[in-house]
């Protein structure tokens, strides 16, 4: 590591500053986890424990390498280091590109060539005509925002009775055994498959949108909360036991920012498994939202209505998925190191 | 390697149009004919339409029994009108039996390249049905209320145009797209206020289960649901004699079914589909089968069309003109109604409804009824 000599002078005098006697109890935590080294972050002092995450590390380490140029004022560097970080996007950006590029590039020649008769895979430019259109005359706000309403409301509920759920399987044994053969057996069930009976329930109103959406959120996610969970290291815990953390101060501070990222993997995929719910109710009975323009746009042979919807939704799964990333990029900022 | 991915991506692409190429037939063994729509519990049959007569009747095939290299094949589509024009335009289909108005003139005006052979009904009855209980008592109290429509079916310009007639359009009623049969289930679960359909409710309402408030049959002669016969260009070009074997067959079955003699084994022919005898025969109370079942291009039938066009472009359920004149291929109906001798068979009506000639059929009926 290039920088490492600044970095531990820069710790020794923090250290020598405050000295260990100083340090609060979730430091110690951090020290005995291994790796302590206290990091500048704006004016706080943050004590990271180490994590070993070799790429995160890294990409960390360029960021905090950035902040700490920019008050040394080396431009040159700066400008090195923002072209590397241009490069690397870049490059993943260009690759992430590549294999939609490549289907666009199919879809352009099929509908030039005419491999698929055109009422089925409209052109590209019609695609894009008619997206064009629904933006102009509202209609693909007024669908987007009804769907994306819907998944959030889903999204809540479903997010929230997960974590609970898996956080009390997690924490309590007998509680776990009571209901997890029923989740099991729950989980097993398609989202989909619930639809005839939910019907005669409640009907085919907003509620069964949001249940059905909710019950698709909440089965990933109490998944993951549970394993994320029950998976954190025995060492982490006897950390916290040996410093008497209380239970709050031990699911704060060690059991939660540990259990992030299998939590996040649990959040993402409801995220996703609601979109697609969502949409499959719309095709089924609704009068308005993205699914139900999809499935109106086939019944009307139209089928840009549909390609342009699927793209929105792809589109805003996408927006979704990276903001959900972030977040979680953001709460696993303690996994820095040197 | 990443040679042959590319070798194996572009062959996989050439896979895929020498497939499409290969469904074109050099010499057709199957004759695939498609019928938009199910019975009852999706049983293989149609109803109200001389479609489902051919079918019943095995016309066409009875027309190929000599030829035993010729099958014909019928296929069945829940997802009606909609879903049996993604079968054309994917070249699975050579004849499209009893398609319904709008979905011809939305594949029409998509370029799906069809031929408009001759009619399957004539003006099919639309039905609106509420709850017993519903305080919806007439076109005019739709509004704001949620109806369930089967979309892109002839019932959606058929509901539509009849909302015009009342000043309502479709965006002043909540319109759930729903098939046939879950319009019914979700109307007797009360998951929506009214549903637009055909004879099917007419059942429902004499076990008390929904109420009649709307029947086409009661309106003017212009509203009401159309269905005729198509042929792919393709087929059509290709094969002309088999093109003509087949229209032949089917104006046999609309002339059957426009004997008064037949009726009762008209209705029973239908009822294969799971829908009662009695519905049908309640829907077709005083009126003649001749003026249903015709197989004539007559002006009101071009009317009709000419008409629905003009409301699917105007409801935007369409963004092109179409035009009809090239649609229409009168000469197989033609040949089949000289080869029949059934030139003056069926009466003939002006764009309006109103009778130009009798026809004889009429008069097999007066004489049978004597």
């Amino acid at each position: 590591m290039a920088r490492a000599p600044h970095f531990s002078s820069l710790s020794l005098q923090t250290l020598t500053l405050q000295g260990p006697a100083a340090l609060t109890a979730d430091q110690h935590a951090a020290l005995l986890l291994g790796g302590f080294h206290p990091v500048p972050a704006g004016d706080a002092l943050v004590v990271e424990p180490w994590v070993v995450d070799q790429g995160k590390q890294e990409r960390e380490e360029r960021d905090v390498t950035r902040v700490d140029d920019v008050e040394a004022g080396s431009l040159d560097r700066v400008n090195l280091i923002i072209s590397d970080w241009v490069g690397e996007h870049a490059g993943r950006l260009l690759l992430g590109l590549s294999f939609p590029l490549v289907l666009f590039i199919i879809w352009q020649a099929s509908s030039l060539y005419g491999w698929l008769p055109d009422q089925i895979l409209p052109a590209p430019s019609l695609v894009w005509q008619t997206l064009q259109d629904r933006i102009s005359d509202g209609s693909l706000w007024d669908d987007t925002s009804i769907s994306l309403l819907r998944v959030l409301r889903g999204f809540t509920i479903g997010a929230a009775a997960g974590l609970l759920l898996g956080g009390l399987m997690a924490a309590s044994r007998r509680f776990h055994d009571y209901l997890n053969p029923l989740f099991l057996a729950v989980s097993q069930v398609p989202t989909l498959g619930w639809v005839p009976l939910l019907i005669l329930v409640i009907g085919i109103d907003e509620g069964l949108k949001n249940i059905l959406v909710a019950l698709s959120v909440f089965i990933p996610v109490t998944l993951g909360t549970y394993q994320g969970i029950r998976d954190v290291p025995h060492a982490y815990r006897e950390v916290g036991q040996v410093l008497t953390f209380g239970r709050a101060q031990m699911l704060r501070t060690i059991i939660l920012p540990a259990a992030v990222p299998a939590i996040f993997t649990g959040l993402r995929e409801g995220l996703s498994n609601g979109w697609q719910t969502l949409v499959a109710v719309e095709l089924l009975a609704s009068t308005e939202g993205l699914g139900f323009q999809m499935a109106y746009g086939r019944q009307l042979f139209q089928l840009e209505l549909v390609i342009a919807a699927m793209l929105v939704i792809g589109l805003i799964g996408f927006i979704f998925d990276f903001l959900l990333g972030r977040i979680e990029t953001h709460l696993q900022r303690w996994k820095v190191a040197a | 390697m990443k040679r042959t991915f590319f070798a194996a991506l572009i062959s996989g692409i050439f896979a895929i149009g020498t497939l499409g190429a290969s469904t074109a037939y050099a010499d057709p063994t199957v004759i695939r004919i498609g019928y938009p729509g199910v019975g009852v519990d999706n049983q293989p049959y149609g109803y109200g339409d001389t479609a489902s007569l051919a079918h019943v009747g095995h016309y066409v095939e009875d027309a190929f029994k000599d030829n035993p290299d010729i099958k014909v094949q019928w296929t069945f589509f829940r997802g009606a009108g909609p879903e049996l024009n993604e079968a054309l335009a994917a070249h699975q289909l050579d004849f499209a039996a009893g398609l319904g108005d709008l979905p011809s003139i939305v594949g029409r005006a998509r370029g799906l390249k069809t031929r408009f052979l001759l009619p399957a009904s004539e003006h099919g009855s639309l039905y609106l049905a509420v709850s017993p209980k519903s305080n919806i008592n007439s076109i005019d109290d739709l509004k704001g209320r949620k109806v369930a429509q089967f979309r892109g079916t002839n019932l959606q310009i058929a509901s539509d145009a009849v909302l015009e007639a009342h000043h309502l359009t479709e965006k002043d009623v909540k319109f759930v797209s729903l098939t046939t049969a879950d319009g019914l289930a979700a109307l007797t679960s009360g998951n929506v206020d009214a549903s637009f359909g055909g004879q099917e409710y007419l059942d429902l309402q004499k076990r008390g289960i929904v109420k009649i408030i709307y029947a086409s049959k009661n309106d003017a002669p212009i509203f009401g649901t159309n269905s005729a016969f198509f042929v792919t260009e393709e087929f059509e070009q290709a094969h002309p004699d088999l093109t003509q074997k087949v229209v032949t067959a089917f104006v046999k079955a609309a002339a059957w079914g426009s004997t008064e003699a037949n009726r009762q084994a008209v209705f029973e022919a239908w009822a294969k589909s799971g829908v009662p005898v009695e519905s049908f025969a309640d829907d077709l109370q005083g009126l003649s089968l001749a003026r249903e079942n015709t197989a004539l291009v007559d002006d009101f039938i071009k009317a009709r069309y000419a008409d629905k066009a003009a409301k699917a472009k105007q409801y935007g359920l369409i963004k092109k003109d179409i035009d009809l004149n090239s649609w229409f291929a009168p000469q197989y109906l033609e040949t089949a109604l000289k080869e029949l001798k059934l030139e003056n068979f069926w009466p003939t009506y002006d764009a309006n409804g109103k009778k130009l000639t009798d026809g004889t059929v009429e008069s097999q009926k007066q004489a049978a009824a004597q």
